[in-house]
């Protein structure tokens, strides 16, 4: 019988139903939908004979009551807290009258705000509650669990561990019995999809189908969880949690690398690590003592939140949008709780005040880091993050080049005899011997004789220089040459030159367009100059795109010194360094911006920028180019004026540190002997082959802690731009306190997340790795355990499970396995009438889950029994087939760079995740638009994912070489093939009804391409994988629509 | 398929009524009969009677200079070259593009501006076939906004949030109200990209479904390759094989169904069904072979090529004919940093017309009465010139503090101008509209009232204009 709260029965089931049907009524905010869905739950419910606090009557006063009477001090009236035990009490007589008075004017809650008076059964449930007495419980979430005792239950014999007890008795209490046991068929293609997002192969099938040990199902549960394709599947739900993507997620939407993070957490979910572990590792990994690589890696949970590039933005306004994405995911995910309202006001529901969330705020708030990030790419801090592959090749580099220097050293060593020779012979010689390092030399200007290929632009004179003549500028030329220094900014390069100012402003040497500071494009390029007598070096993109590094020491006029800039190409301030006569100088960064190119069409001037207002005076000598970051020896060596001879005469015990190597490195370089030599030229080569590596290795971006710390202030209204009072890092009061020993750091807080005593991060986690598996979780709101979310179906069991997950030590592993080898999941999902009728939802779960399997999951299937799938663990994110236009449509940086060969053929893990536009076939299948922090699956039913599964070319191509492996993997006959492929896909072979469907399917196809053979091309020339030779193209084109058939269907598709 | 199944009724009832959990509405109401189960959309809804049905919304992105389009200002010829009071600036914050700018020179409009119509609404040169409809529409001068950066604040017009996260007008309304097209979807997108400039990027969450689920999410129309998304058969799969292939599918999940009861099986061979006939209704629709001359003539000649701005207003009209709840039309180029006197006569020469066109071919049909036309963008522009002052050039930065969007139809009173700025366009002198009151106005006259179209996630009702919202009860007819 269908009942409605309409149609009168409801009064005849007495106060029982009518609190349950309150109890529900918070959960949707559907209007007319939950009636019908509340009455089904009011006959599942069991006899009670008390209100329960919690239960029944808080949600009463939270959803009429707390906006004005709670925890929101703010918004208070009357001075009233309902939200309190002891004034709730003192207030009830007059609660009593109030709710229900027909006075509109006295009557709450008001009238006047738009309220409803309360219904009969809210007023009966408060009624009752205050006239016993009005007492408090805590909120169930905020209590630790203890471990329930299992029940006893009716069903003993179908029991396999104490998670049956549990619902078994719930299911006794609803009036419903379990359902039988899945057949095996059906159980390993639901334990694949499960625990590897794969499913079976026909072989793993019938062997498990054949295997009479009482450990069958046992050990596919083991083998599975061994898989690796066990990590990659688990990580993808963790990845929708950590809001992971491939790109900034705002505006032009530039790529960053996260990759290294995704690796990590594959890998930390394969090794079984457990969860408090991982938990620890991601929130605070870099403050455990001595931290290795892998925990720093492993903070990039925290750094995946969107980030702006945009120009023009306020820094700050974005730098607390990160802080406050961190909070609220870390409270999502661990302690499944919406912070998030307490940014701007104390929560109206839960206990969480304004206060508490920037106590919160304050642990992530202390990280170097900018509110306008650097595009494309990582923003500091940030960390090479090498593969396995290239940490092993790094070790090697590093061996070879350990090997290479002890060799160097040796021959060096043993040439000591001929160093001093050489040295001897150089001072009493008349050589015209110097020295200086040539790899990497884009340019060199002696000024000695002529200009060599550069070029005078006006007056330019010569006169006597450093080292012999050097060029002498008086305001009315420069010299000038095309092609040189044409770097960007992410480049290596470095200047050097001698020179003699007698004014203290003028550009010494630049690659760059006029300067003008309110022209968009103006002053575009590279300049090093001389301002106020400061050396500075500029490297200027677009608007406010700048790097200026400045000395804090001004250069003497009217004397030769010697400069250098370097920069390694990081786009930081921090990757240039300045020197004076060879000494790193003590510097400032005026400017740290740069997201924009610095290439212009101008040529390399000396003594000038485009601007001739600002030419240099004096005289500029030895000027050098470079495409690379010289290092400190090399600058120091430079900065040595002498030439060799001259050194050579210097006593060596008077020798400046410059003079000293370059005599050294003259001599390893040029004029040791050949063993030394080539000794020297092997170190050199490894280590530059070794830092070329290096550079290549991508980064992740980490977390790390400022010091001294940033302040941390309640922002009013949330805002930016409005601190008020200042406030120190605290957890929130409703929940167990920090340990007084350690110090209060985000350590502490990762700490705190896993403590035994936290009543809410087991619970969270058990409850999402219950959803993934049953569809929806135990407490059906997993992204909220708080007082406006569900409460649980079955919160004995949420709370075992949550026990029995610590004391595992965190075992995930184990954790799964309890589930998966519970009778409860191993049911059958086809339900009784009764049960589907009473409980549509399977919120007792009277029966297995049957859902539609999530979107990686439809392609790495289809790709599968294609036998297209490659298997690779890890790795940078790969571009699958795309529709054309995708990305030209909308989003700026032109278009979508298509991946080929093994590329097209990844795991949809590792499918490339643009956030503004993420992967049409994901999003068609209601994935996480991997925006924010994600963990509860919606799942929805829609002609977009007919079209998508029929027509996308990855859909199409995999049917095709699923049909060729019907073909010719499938058996002698059509019969046989046609079975195979349905049996690959579904696990189970097809019952004779479906095999005739199939057999007639498949004539009729080939009847049609047999009159059109050019179809039959034209289908199988679809995706870039060859098609096999052998078959007639017609029978190959029936067999790639009956493929496409099969991985349509409604069983291939969905979990059951 | 046992229709007499009390199970089975029951639950696809259960099903629908849940809405959320996963069943193609529009598949069901295809299965049941437009009669059973209304359009979708929740039972509750509209709360009152609608004035428009139908919402098409010409978002103009990059924010249009209200300086130079509609809010004249006579006294900035004076002005000119002045320095922008602080009285006026009021220390308001600006852009990082500008912030540092030691000048802020008032710059005039160079477009010439007349008096259009009885109503006399001020309209540039710029737009003359907008000044032609002036009477059929209403001006707001003084919308006005939070943010200062495209992205948060084309979001916050489009989502009522300035993140990530939350559903779209169009969502909200296809969850609220559902559609009046089984063979169409609710609520459809098109974008095009001007001429004057290429213009910021877009985001697929600007016609997104936020918390609510997927299928209300806009779906967007390509003007390359597929209109949607997966439409087109493969090649070598005519429709007729699409058929047949359907119609074994179709017998094999029956075979499932009887097994499982499950009402998923039922609604996903009706979303193929649906597929089916969206492969036919989409191609028809974007089909304007039918379309007569004169109606080029009226949307221009741009409306022949695929992906213009006209082509899609010509569309949006289409769609509207055939029951669509909302459309969607983004055009991209309207960010005049620099350059504003050789950018912003090609972003109107793209789209004037159009949006003239749309509004009389609406008109001409009856269907301006039941369809609210909204244009404009997510912020102004600047009276004062970013960078320098020149003779042959001049550029604005973004102003959220005030500037001008026009509504026409679906019962908004035509012919008025709403609000009034100071003598500099940068403040709002009176009545001001927040985009939250925007949104509460566009609900309210689809028959939603904002307050009660709520969705409960993370423990909290969100709504489309979040704890704000009034309504322009000046504007309503």
């Amino acid at each position: 019988m269908f009942l409605s709260p309409d149609n009168g029965v409801s009064y005849t089931l007495g106060f029982s139903w009518l609190y349950l049907v309150l109890a529900c009524r918070r959960y949707t905010g559907e209007g007319l939908q939950k009636r019908f869905f509340l009455c089904q739950l009011a006959l599942l419910a069991a006899p009670v004979f008390a209100v329960d606090f919690d239960r029944d009557v808080r949600p009463v006063l939270a959803e009429n009551c707390f906006a004005c009477h709670g925890p929101d001090g703010a918004q208070r009236q009357a001075n009233l807290r309902l939200d309190q035990e002891d004034q709730a009490q003192l207030a009830a007589g007059e609660i009593l009258t109030r709710i229900s008075s027909d006075d509109p004017v006295r009557r709450m809650p008001p009238a006047y705000l738009g309220h409803d008076r309360l219904s009969e059964r809210e007023i009966a449930i408060l009624r009752e509650w205050i006239e016993a007495g009005a007492h408090w419980s805590a909120h169930w979430a905020f209590v630790a669990p203890t471990r329930p005792q299992p029940p006893a239950v009716e069903w003993g014999a179908r029991v396999q561990n104490e998670i049956d007890r549990f619902v078994f008795k719930r299911l006794e209490r609803a009036g419903l019995s379990p359902a039988d046991e899945a057949d095996r068929r059906t159980l390993i293609r639901r334990l694949s999809l499960d625990l590897t997002g794969l499913p079976p192969e026909v072989g793993e099938v019938r062997a498990f189908v054949d295997d009479r040990s009482p450990f069958a199902y046992d050990r596919v549960v083991d083998r599975l969880l061994e898989s690796p394709r066990y990590g990659e599947r688990m990580a993808a739900r963790w990845l929708d949690a950590a809001r992971y993507a491939d790109t900034q997620g705002y505006q032009n939407d530039a790529p960053v690398q996260m990759w290294g993070w995704r690796n990590w957490v594959i890998e930390a979910f394969n090794a079984n690590k457990p969860f408090d572990e991982f938990t620890v590792e991601q929130i605070a990994g870099d403050l455990l003592p001595d931290s290795t690589l892998d925990q720093l890696i492993a903070t990039g949970f925290n750094r995946n939140h969107r980030s702006n590039s945009e120009l023009g933005i306020v820094d700050e306004e974005y730098r607390v949008e990160y802080v406050v994405d961190r909070v609220e995911t870390m409270s999502t995910v661990f302690l499944g709780l919406t912070v998030g309202c307490a940014r701007c006001h104390d929560h109206k529901y839960d206990p969480i005040s304004q206060k508490e969330f920037y106590r919160l705020f304050a642990y992530f708030n202390n990280v170097p880091e900018r509110g306008r990030v650097l595009r494309p790419f990582n923003s500091p801090p940030r960390i090479p993050a090498p593969t396995r592959e290239e940490a092993r090749q790094l070790e090697e580099m590093a061996a070879r080049i350990a090997h290479a220097e002890k060799a160097f050293r040796a021959t060096r060593d043993s040439a000591g005899t001929q160093y001093r020779a050489w040295e001897h012979s150089l001072a009493r010689s008349d050589w015209d011997a110097d020295w200086h390092p040539s790899f990497g030399l884009a340019a060199r200007y002696d000024f000695e004789s002529d200009l060599g290929s550069a070029l005078a632009s006006g007056q330019v004179g010569d006169i006597e220089g450093k080292v012999g003549r050097a060029l002498s500028l008086r305001g009315d030329g420069h010299v000038e040459e095309q092609g040189i220094a044409d770097y960007d900014y992410n480049d290596r390069f470095s200047f050097a030159a001698w020179i003699k100012p007698e004014l203290q402003d003028g550009i010494i040497m630049s690659r760059s367009q006029t300067f003008d500071p309110r022209d968009e494009n103006a002053g575009k390029g590279l300049t090093l100059v001389l301002e106020k007598g400061r050396l500075k070096l500029k490297l200027i993109g677009r608007m406010d795109d700048w790097i200026i590094v400045s000395t804090r020491e001004r250069i003497p006029l009217d004397r030769w010194s010697h400069v250098t800039a370097t920069f390694d190409g990081s786009r930081l301030a921090g990757g240039v360094t300045l020197y004076l006569d060879g000494l790193a100088a003590d510097t400032v960064a005026e400017l740290d911006y740069s997201n924009g190119g610095i290439k212009t069409k101008e040529p390399f001037r000396i003594g000038a920028g485009a601007d001739v207002t600002s030419r240099f005076i004096g005289a500029i000598d030895e000027v050098a180019v470079y495409d690379r970051e010289l290092t400190r020896e090399e600058a120091a060596i430079l900065g040595a004026g002498e030439d060799l001879v001259e050194i050579a005469r210097i006593p060596a015990d008077n020798r400046t540190r410059g003079q000293r190597l370059k005599l050294e490195r003259a001599f390893v370089d040029v004029h040791g002997p050949p063993g030394v030599r080539s000794a020297w030229a092997e170190l050199a080569e490894l280590t530059r082959e070794r830092d070329a590596f290096a550079r290549g290795v991508a980064t992740v971006m980490i977390m790390a802690e400022m010091d001294p710390p940033r302040e941390t202030f309640i922002l009013e209204r949330g805002a930016y731009d409005k601190p008020g009072e200042k406030v120190l890092p605290g957890v929130l009061g409703v929940l167990p306190p920090l340990p007084a020993s350690a110090p209060n750091d985000r350590l502490a807080l990762a700490r705190w997340l896993v403590d035994p005593a936290n009543p809410l991060t087991a619970r969270v986690t058990v409850n999402r790795f219950w959803q993934m598996l049953f569809g929806a979780g135990l407490v059906r709101t997993p992204e909220n355990l708080g007082t406006q979310g569900e409460r649980p179906t079955h919160p004995d069991l949420l709370d075992w499970l949550a026990v029995e997950f610590v004391e595992s030590g965190w075992d995930v592993k184990s954790l799964l396995k309890t589930i998966v080898t519970s009778a409860t999941y191993r049911q059958e999902s086809k339900g009784s009438m009764k049960a589907v009728h009473e409980d549509p939802e399977n919120r007792v779960l009277s029966r297995g889950p049957r859902f539609r399997l999530p979107a990686e999951a439809l392609r790495d299937q289809a790709l599968l029994v294609a036998g297209l799938l490659r298997h690779r663990l890890g790795g940078p994110s790969v571009k699958t087939y795309q529709p054309d236009g995708l990305w030209f449509d909308i989003a700026a940086g032109g278009g979508y760079d298509r991946g080929d060969g093994d590329d097209l053929y990844r795991r949809s893990l590792y499918t490339y995740w643009r956030r503004t536009i993420g992967p049409p076939s994901m999003l068609n299948f209601d994935s996480a638009t991997r925006e924010t922090c994600t963990v509860r699956t919606d799942r929805t039913n829609t002609p977009l994912q007919a079209l998508n599964l029929m027509n996308d070319v990855t859909f199409v191509e995999a049917a095709r070489k699923f049909g060729e492996r019907m073909y010719f993997e499938g058996g002698k006959t059509l019969e046989e093939r046609l079975a195979h492929g349905f049996e690959m896909a579904t696990s189970r072979p097809p019952r004779p009804r479906e095999a005739e469907i199939l057999l007639s399917a498949f004539g009729r196809q080939l009847e049609g391409f047999k009159s059109d053979p050019d179809a039959a091309n034209a289908l199988l020339a679809q995706g870039d994988s060859p098609v096999s030779d052998g078959v007639r193209r017609t029978e190959l084109a029936s067999y790639a629509m009956t493929a496409a058939m099969i991985l349509n269907l409604d069983e291939t598709v969905t979990k059951q | 398929m046992k229709p007499a199944d009390p199970a089975i009724r029951m639950t696809r009832r259960h099903f629908f009524g849940r809405g959320g959990t996963g069943v193609g509405i529009a598949g069901l109401a295809h299965l049941l009969g437009r009669d059973a189960v209304s359009q979708g959309g929740l039972p509750e809804l509209p709360h009152f009677a609608p004035k428009a049905k139908h919402i098409i919304y010409l978002f103009q992105s990059g924010g249009p200079s209200q300086l130079d389009l509609f809010d004249y200002k006579p006294r900035l010829e004076q002005l000119h070259g002045t320095e922008l009071p602080d009285s006026v600036r009021r220390g308001q914050r600006l852009t990082g593009m500008t912030a540092s700018q030691t000048s802020f020179p008032v710059h005039k409009t160079w477009f010439k501006f007349r008096q259009h119509g009885d109503s006399g609404a001020w309209v540039s040169e710029l737009l003359p076939h907008t000044g032609r409809i002036a009477d059929k529409l209403s001006f707001i001068r003084t919308m006005h906004t939070e943010a200062i950066n495209h992205d948060p604040a084309v979001t916050f017009f489009q989502t009522g949030a300035q993140l990530a996260g939350r559903p779209s007008i169009g969502a909200w309304l296809a969850y609220g109200l559902g559609s009046e097209n089984d063979d169409l979807p609710t609520f459809v997108v098109m974008t095009s990209r001007g001429s004057g400039r290429v213009g910021q990027a877009l985001y697929t969450r600007l016609w997104g479904s936020g918390f609510l689920p997927s299928r209300f999410q806009g779906v967007k129309f390509r003007s390359q390759g597929d209109p949607v998304l997966y439409l087109s058969n493969p090649e070598g799969v005519s429709r007729d094989r699409r058929r047949m292939f359907l119609d074994d599918l179709s017998a094999l999940n029956r075979i499932q169904q009887e097994q499982f009861a499950d009402p998923e099986i039922e609604t996903r061979i009706a979303q193929y069904e649906m597929a089916f006939r969206m492969q036919a209704s989409v191609p028809e629709l974007m089909d304007l072979s039918g379309e007569p001359e004169s109606i080029f003539e009226l949307y221009g000649e741009s409306a022949r090529e695929p992906g213009t701005y006209a082509r899609h207003c010509l569309i949006a009209r289409r769609l509207v004919e055939r029951g669509v709840r909302c459309v969607q039309l983004f055009h991209r180029g309207w960010d005049q940093h620099r350059s504003l006197p050789q950018q912003l006569p090609k972003q109107c020469f793209d789209t004037d017309q159009a949006s003239a066109a749309l509004i009389e071919d609406l008109d001409r049909r009856g269907l301006l009465e039941e369809t609210l036309v909204v244009w404009g963008g997510e912020f102004g522009r600047t009276v004062y010139s970013q960078g320098r002052m020149t003779e042959t050039t001049y550029g604005r930065d973004h102003h959220p503090r005030c500037f001008t969007i026009w509504l026409a139809g679906g019962g908004v009173q035509p012919g008025l101008t709403h609000g009034e700025t100071d003598d500099f366009c940068y403040n709002v002198v009176s009545d001001p509209v927040h985009v939250h009151d925007l949104h509460a106005t566009l609900l309210h006259q689809l028959g939603v009232d904002h307050t009660k179209l709520t969705y409960r996630y993370q423990g909290r009702q969100f709504r489309l204009t979040d704890i704000g919202g009034d309504l322009i009860r000046e504007l309503i007819a």
